[in-house]
């Protein structure tokens, strides 16, 4: 492909962002109108107020991410460990099973799980949503950890605890450090991973539990593209911002470290 | 100082024994010389004495006392590796003493302490930098540093010299010599090189198949090698077999003069050195297949009677000589080891 | 060295995965059967699978999501290796190029489903262009693109989330390769589109088919893009599965169920195909 082509392919995968921005400022733009008539923060001043319902969606969709991010990457780590750096028997099954989450639909999982979800009274609830949401942002925790584990180098760990670091030492002033960009990255991850799921949530949350992109698909259906513009642009940031930082902090923690 | 012993160890990854009951001993206060060619579980030792791996069985002894269940930060053994494995958010003296951290030294103790020990490996005024500021020079000479300063009872080193340019190795070596012997620390140097080795040590061992196949002074293995596998890897190229007679030893290019009687079957090996030029004892005459000039030496390979015997001559005694010329040369009859029967 | 026994590093993550995942496939298949004790449904039942593989929507549904996992996934592999091919080279502003591109990869599927509607839809900023131009004069006139029985709309909005999975995947790979091989290739005689033919592609496939399963499973299975984007005929099967069982009827819940399980067991046995054809 040629640069001019790539520019073309790189334009045309952003293009459907384009029209979010004039939608979140429009005040009635009509066919065949290019650009809205009237611009204002009308579209705004709806979904930040008590009926728009933004705000508490923001919270809930950002408490919901970030508890699932942090539980995973907890649970994560011993297992990742294991998969990046030892080899053991089972290793292929263990592997399908961090896998097959993520390759399982997720409304499918999440209609199962109803029985059980129901008998634990964790339907509609917070706990509940972020329980399910587990089920595809740990497979994701899991693999890229033990990524990163495969990456170091056992000797490192093993010249700390030579030189007198008992094991939990050796972890923490060593392993640690050295896989602290990919960590971070791995958060980021989770965290967007929860940040996108729609199917559980609509499941598992049974109209009690009221994330962005359930709200972004209400207000896309009853035609407030205004409204749903609004949303939309607020639904992008996390991403950008990882994407942002990404591309500076983490690459160059991650350079270093190799 | 404490006498290391390593005393049956076996050890297997999987399905292939790598250690078959290797048993060595580096002396008290003695720097001593594990070599042998890669993969042949030298390394894998040298973690068992550190207390990284557990050995399938065998006993570690660290002055007398029994450590093999001992967990590697309460052994007294401290290793160093290969790479130097400098911790890549510490600087060069938070390095340094990182192991006198863990031991909860106080604080002033420990800058002393490192402080000391920089200047002793050259790297004074370094101390404040990132290991990625160093040079591999630099490097390994601070992995030295943070292992030394720790007074072990015993230091082990993985090939300390192999991820070092040529022209750092020998200056490193005399450093690795030097503080050996200033600090009379029992060392065990872990080496795939010879030369390096016997440039090293007073005592090397040198390991074949996971286990110990001839050990002594380096000389001693060089000149006198128990079977071909010892002679080839310490570079012999030459075995004549045949049948001793008294002092003569009939062989396939003709009868030899022997320094010392042997009788019945064997084989006798020379090293490529001590095939000589001219006429002396043991006189043949060779037809040169090849010469092959390696700078400060030239390699020959000479046809006797259809078999191939290879000298290693100085340029200047090579000079002129072509493929097929007809030279003479000689064996040294103090130079022909028999090689004992199995 | 005595280490953590790997069992007991792997424990937190079995001890989620295991009941979550195992426990939503097993307790769906007991609900697809009839038996949901929740509410009283205490019996079992072959009942709601023979109703769900008797109606002919399930069929049109199970087609339509082929389809549109199909089409979807050749679109992005075909689209993404040729991406990964152009910015594999160097040239002015490669780094920003790939930055741009790498920017869906953050972007949910739903809010790239809202914007694709806002794109493609009758009225919507490409129907605007068309009538600028003066291609069309009314929102009608604009080829339905979105809510069409041939879910163009939906294919869409996956082939723009997954162009960058693809290219980001076969990226690493082609820089794990290095021009070595290629080169190697044109030297000893192959033009550029051999070298293309016998060495990179063929070093691409093992990731090629990798991406192209995952993005097949995920375009086979998700709700919400086809729900935004899809006509109300036919429907995509996840789509059918969730309005069964959203229906006032709670008879219909087990065949909603079956029919969840159905997709589960398309998009996992696809999967499975591809890791076995690649051993």
């Amino acid at each position: 492909m040629r640069p001019a082509l790539v520019w073309l392919a790189a334009a045309l995968l952003l293009l459907p962002l384009l029209p979010l921005i004039p939608w979140a400022f429009a005040r009635g733009w009509f066919f065949p109108d290019l650009l809205p008539s009237r611009w204002s923060l009308a579209a705004w001043d709806y979904a930040l107020s008590p009926a728009g319902g933004l705000l508490p969606a923001l919270g809930v969709t950002t408490l919901i991410a970030a508890l699932a991010a942090t539980v995973s990457l907890a649970l994560a780590l011993p297992a990742a460990r294991a998969l990046g750096q030892r080899s053991f028997p089972g290793k292929g099954a263990m592997m399908l099973l961090v896998l097959a989450p993520v390759l399982v639909p997720g409304l499918a999982v999440t209609m199962g799980l109803q029985g059980l979800m129901t008998r634990a009274e964790l339907t509609g609830t917070l706990a509940g949503v972020t329980l399910v949401h587990l089920i595809p942002v740990l497979p994701y925790a899991t693999l890229l950890l033990a990524a990163l584990f495969s990456g170091l180098d056992p000797d490192e760990e093993a010249q700390a605890r030579s030189l007198g670091a008992s094991p939990a030492a050796a972890f923490a002033r060593v392993t640690l450090p050295a896989l602290s960009p990919g960590l971070a990255a791995a958060w980021a991850l989770g965290f967007l991973v929860s940040w996108s799921q729609y199917a559980p949530t609509l499941v598992a949350g049974a109209g009690q539990v009221q994330t962005l992109p359930l709200l972004l698909f209400a207000f896309l259906s009853s035609g407030r593209h205004d409204i749903a513009g609004a949303i939309g642009l607020v639904y992008l940031v996390p991403g950008l911002l990882v994407l942002a930082l990404a591309s500076r902090t983490l690459g160059r923690g991650l350079g270093a470290s190799r | 100082m404490s006498r290391l012993e390593l005393e049956g160890l076996s050890h297997g990854y999987g399905e292939t024994p790598v250690l078959q009951g290797l048993t060595l001993a580096a002396e008290a206060g003695a720097l001593t010389a594990l070599l042998g060619p890669s993969g042949c579980g030298k390394s894998t030792a040298l973690r068992i004495a550190a207390g990284l791996l557990a050995p399938a069985s065998g006993t570690v002894r660290i002055g007398g006392r029994d450590v093999t269940r001992i967990p590697p930060e309460r052994r007294g053994a401290v290793m160093v590796f290969q790479s130097p494995h400098l911790f890549p958010k510490m600087s060069v003296a938070e390095n340094v003493g990182f192991g006198l951290r863990m031991r909860r030294r106080p604080a002033a103790e420990t800058a002393r302490q490192v402080a000391a020990m920089l200047e002793r490996t050259g790297l004074e005024g370094l101390g404040a930098r990132r290991p990625a500021e160093l040079s591999g020079g630099q490097a390994q000479r601070a992995a030295l540093a943070r292992a030394l300063v720790l007074e072990p009872q015993v230091l082990l080193l993985d090939e300390p010299l192999s991820s070092l340019d040529a022209g750092l190795r020998s200056g490193m070596r005399a450093l690795i010599r030097e503080l050996q012997r200033e600090t009379g620390t029992t060392t065990l140097v872990v080496t795939h090189d010879q030369a390096e080795a016997a440039a090293l040590a007073s005592h090397v061992a040198l390991m074949l198949g996971g286990r110990i196949a001839q050990e002594g002074p380096p000389e001693e293995i060089y000149a006198r090698p128990v079977s071909a596998e010892v002679a080839r890897f310490f570079g012999a190229e030459t075995f004549l077999p045949g049948h001793g007679r008294g002092t003569s030893f009939s062989s396939p290019v003709g009868p030899l003069a022997l320094s010392a009687p042997a009788i019945g079957p064997g084989t006798l090996t020379i090293r490529p050195e001590a095939i000589r030029p001219g006429a002396g004892q043991n006189t043949l005459s060779a037809r040169l297949v090849e010469a092959e000039f390696l700078g400060t030496a030239t390699r020959l390979q000479l046809d006797v009677s259809g078999t191939i015997l290879t000298a290693l001559w100085r340029p200047a005694e090579a000079a002129g000589l072509s493929p097929g010329d007809i030279v003479q040369i000689h064996l040294p009859a103090e130079n022909l080891w028999r090689l004992p029967s199995a | 060295m005595r280490r953590a026994p790997t069992l007991l590093l792997l424990a937190p993550v079995l001890l989620v995965l295991v009941p979550l995942f195992g426990g939503a496939l097993l307790f769906g298949a007991a609900r697809s059967l009839g038996h949901m004790p929740e509410i009283g449904m205490d019996g079992w039942s072959l009942a709601p699978w023979r109703e769900v593989l008797t109606d002919p929507q399930t069929w049109r549904a199970l087609a339509l999501s082929l389809w549109i996992a199909a089409a979807a996934t050749a679109l992005s592999l075909v689209a993404g290796t040729a991406l990964a091919l152009g910015l594999a080279r160097p040239f002015r502003g490669a780094g920003l190029a790939r930055l741009l591109v790498q920017v869906n990869l953050t972007v949910p599927h739903l809010l790239a489903g809202a914007g694709v509607l806002l794109l493609l839809s009758q009225s919507g900023l490409a129907a605007r262009g068309a009538a600028a131009f003066g291609w069309i004069d009314a929102p009608a006139e604009f080829p339905a693109l979105v809510w069409d029985r041939a879910a163009a709309g939906t294919i869409a909005a996956y082939v723009v989330k997954e162009v960058p999975f693809v290219t980001l995947l076969a990226l690493s790979t082609l820089a794990s390769l290095g021009p070595g091989p290629v080169e190697a290739a044109r030297t000893t005689g192959a033009s550029r589109w051999q070298a293309l033919r016998f060495v990179t592609l063929p070093a691409l496939a093992p990731t090629l088919s990798a991406a192209g399963a995952i993005t097949f499973a995920f375009a086979f299975g998700a709700y919400e893009l086809p729900a935004l984007l899809g006509a109300s005929h036919p429907l995509a099967l996840p789509v059918l599965a969730w309005q069964k069982e959203t229906a006032t009827s709670l008879t219909e819940r087990p065949e909603a169920m079956a029919l969840a399980l159905m997709t589960a067991a398309v998009a996992a046995g696809l999967v499975g195909l591809v890791a076995r054809a690649r051993r």
